[in-house]
């Protein structure tokens, strides 16, 4: 709703600014101060474990050393497979998981609540069942592939081949709901006169779903790759409770290992730089994100 | 056929914690697996809860939540509320910026904000958490209040204002009690959000302060991994944010994709 009168863009109305500034003050002093703290100490030396406490200037030497890091170009390239293999399994899959629980009827809607469940979850605890569901000696999965002929060595989580696609079927497992309601919601806003017509005119449903349904779901496509993306440059819990990372560093990825880096070694300097081109990536996603859910709705 | 296959395929690890709560340690690692027939039990529940520390975790995971729902209630409602009824192309511009707020990586903020608390000593206690919970929790509510209160009435409010009352009377008293669903939605997704923390929770919390999930942790780093109790204590932690998940529904589907999941 525009108001009729030009207003300078400085407008604001006292009372309304006395409402929201408490949570203004709040996120100024509890979040912009730390992300502006955490930018300063990254061109720093600044180790928790030194007795002295000592920072040293560095420059941009911390940014600089990033890249040359072995472990972080490691994290990196895992974060990248990780990402990929996550979101383009759960675009397809969540995509099939819609038209398959669309039904309008009573058992539908309990059997879609019935998938919600796993998002619920703390990833943490996620993370622990499938750890034992994986285990070599006692857990389910190896089991029956043993049954089947497959011999897994020392499991799925021990194996440096195995570990990184066994941590993504893991995040598949819980995120592919959400990409299958958020494209529920996307079907649901489709118009229904050029399914119509394209039956008039005799395209069978594979045709119009190539035709007509992944066209006009491009949108939600995007969505749902911006998201899962953004998500996925953050995960942490499932690494930490499946693998830690490992075996080796088959499955640290750049979020846990600025964990490591910050809150094990307590670099805080270099976790600090690390952190940040993390924030930068995830920055551009969201901005990204926002743009295109704003031109979606209203 | 692949409605079943799909549903097998997210129920099973499901089934599987929570009967593993419920199985001797001897049939929760029989070979071949026991699915159905297996000595039910509530053993596994009676160790944990005789193991002192359990309802310590519980106390501390209620505490952090019920803590940082408050505070995230109190700062983001009003604040919800004012982006939605100002003019201003400022106050409506920030609803965009708590929108990124919500988006910024935990582990970028956790760094520095470690540091911060530290140099207050103020880590180990709740306050730590629940103010980080609450910096997350808080943006997530302005910005679902924000949608909440455009789509309200507001010919009530707007008839007070003629009348003389000045906007913050019409937020207390006309706007406010009529937004209670919306509040309470926004309130249980905060719950949920702060019972499920893991990485805010393992930097931030002292043993004496520590949550459900440090909790399960530690049953497990222990000498030996006892998987029953870790899905006993798993069970009691999924349970509350499970129900309001299954209440929620919609709203906690809206909170996920405002790209929050610390997961």
């Amino acid at each position: 709703m525009r108001s009729r009168f030009k207003r300078s863009i400085f407008f604001v109305e006292k009372h309304y600014l006395l409402l929201l500034a408490p949570l203004l003050v709040f996120v100024a002093a509890i979040a912009l101060y730390p992300l502006l703290f955490s930018f300063y100490i990254s061109f720093f030396k600044y180790r928790l474990t030194d007795p002295n406490q000592a920072r040293t200037f560095l420059g941009l030497a911390n940014y600089i050393n990033a890249f040359h890091d072995k472990t972080v170009v490691t994290a990196i390239r895992n974060t990248f497979v990780f990402v990929a293999g996550t979101v383009s399994i759960e675009l397809v899959l969540g995509l099939g998981l819609a038209l398959l629980f669309s039904g309008k009827s009573r058992g539908m809607r309990v059997m879609r609540s019935f998938l919600i469940i796993p998002m619920a979850l703390p990833s943490l605890v996620v993370g622990l069942v499938w750890k034992s569901l994986y285990n070599v000696d006692f857990g389910v999965i190896p089991y029956y592939l043993k049954q089947l002929g497959l011999d897994m060595g020392r499991g799925p989580l021990g194996e440096i081949k195995l570990a990184m696609p066994a941590v993504i079927l893991i995040d598949i497992w819980q995120w592919t709901p959400l990409v299958m309601i958020i494209f529920l919601a996307g079907l649901k806003s489709l118009p229904r006169e050029p399914y119509e017509a394209a039956r008039v005119d005799g395209a069978s449903r594979w045709q119009s779903f190539w035709r007509i349904t992944l066209p006009l779901l491009k949108p939600t496509i995007l969505i749902v790759l911006l998201l899962r993306t953004m998500q996925g440059f953050k995960v942490f819990d499932i690494i930490y409770a499946a693998t830690g990372g490992g075996p080796g560093t088959a499955t640290t990825v750049l979020n846990y290992h600025i964990y490591t880096v910050g809150m094990v070694f307590f670099k805080m300097g270099y976790a600090a730089a690390l952190a940040n081109i993390l924030l930068i990536i995830v920055a551009v996603l969201a901005v990204l994100y926002i743009i295109v859910l704003q031109r979606q709705q209203i | 056929m692949l409605i079943i296959l799909a549903l097998l395929f997210f129920m099973l690890p499901v089934y599987w914690l929570m009967t593993t709560a419920f199985k001797f340690g001897r049939d929760a690692f029989a070979i071949p697996p026991k699915w159905l027939l297996f000595d039910f039990t509530f053993k596994n529940f009676q160790d944990i809860w005789e193991n002192s520390q359990t309802p310590r975790y519980l106390l501390n995971s209620i505490i952090v939540s019920a803590g940082a729902t408050l505070l995230s209630l109190l700062l983001g409602v009003p604040a919800g509320y004012a982006i939605a009824r100002s003019k201003s192309a400022i106050i409506n511009a920030s609803a965009y910026f708590f929108l990124l707020l919500l988006m910024i990586p935990p582990i970028a903020m956790l760094i520095p904000f470690y540091l911060v608390m530290r140099n207050l000593h103020l880590l180990g206690g709740y306050a730590a958490l629940i103010i980080l919970d609450a910096i997350f929790d808080a943006a997530f509510v302005a910005w679902m209040m924000r949608s909440y209160f455009q789509d309200a009435p507001r010919e009530m409010e707007e008839a007070a204002l003629v009348d003389g009352a000045s906007p913050l009377r019409a937020f207390l008293s006309i706007a406010l009690p009529h937004s209670l669903p919306g509040v309470a939605a926004s309130a249980l997704y905060c719950i949920i959000f702060s019972w499920n923390d893991f990485l805010f929770a393992l930097m931030l919390t002292s043993p004496r302060t520590k949550t459900i999930p440090l909790g399960i942790m530690a049953s497990f780093s222990s000498v030996e991994i006892n998987w029953g109790e870790m899905a006993a204590m798993s069970l009691i932690a999924i349970t509350p944010a499970l129900i309001i998940a299954l209440f929620l529904n919609r709203y906690f589907v809206q909170g996920l994709t405002m790209g929050s999941a610390r997961g």
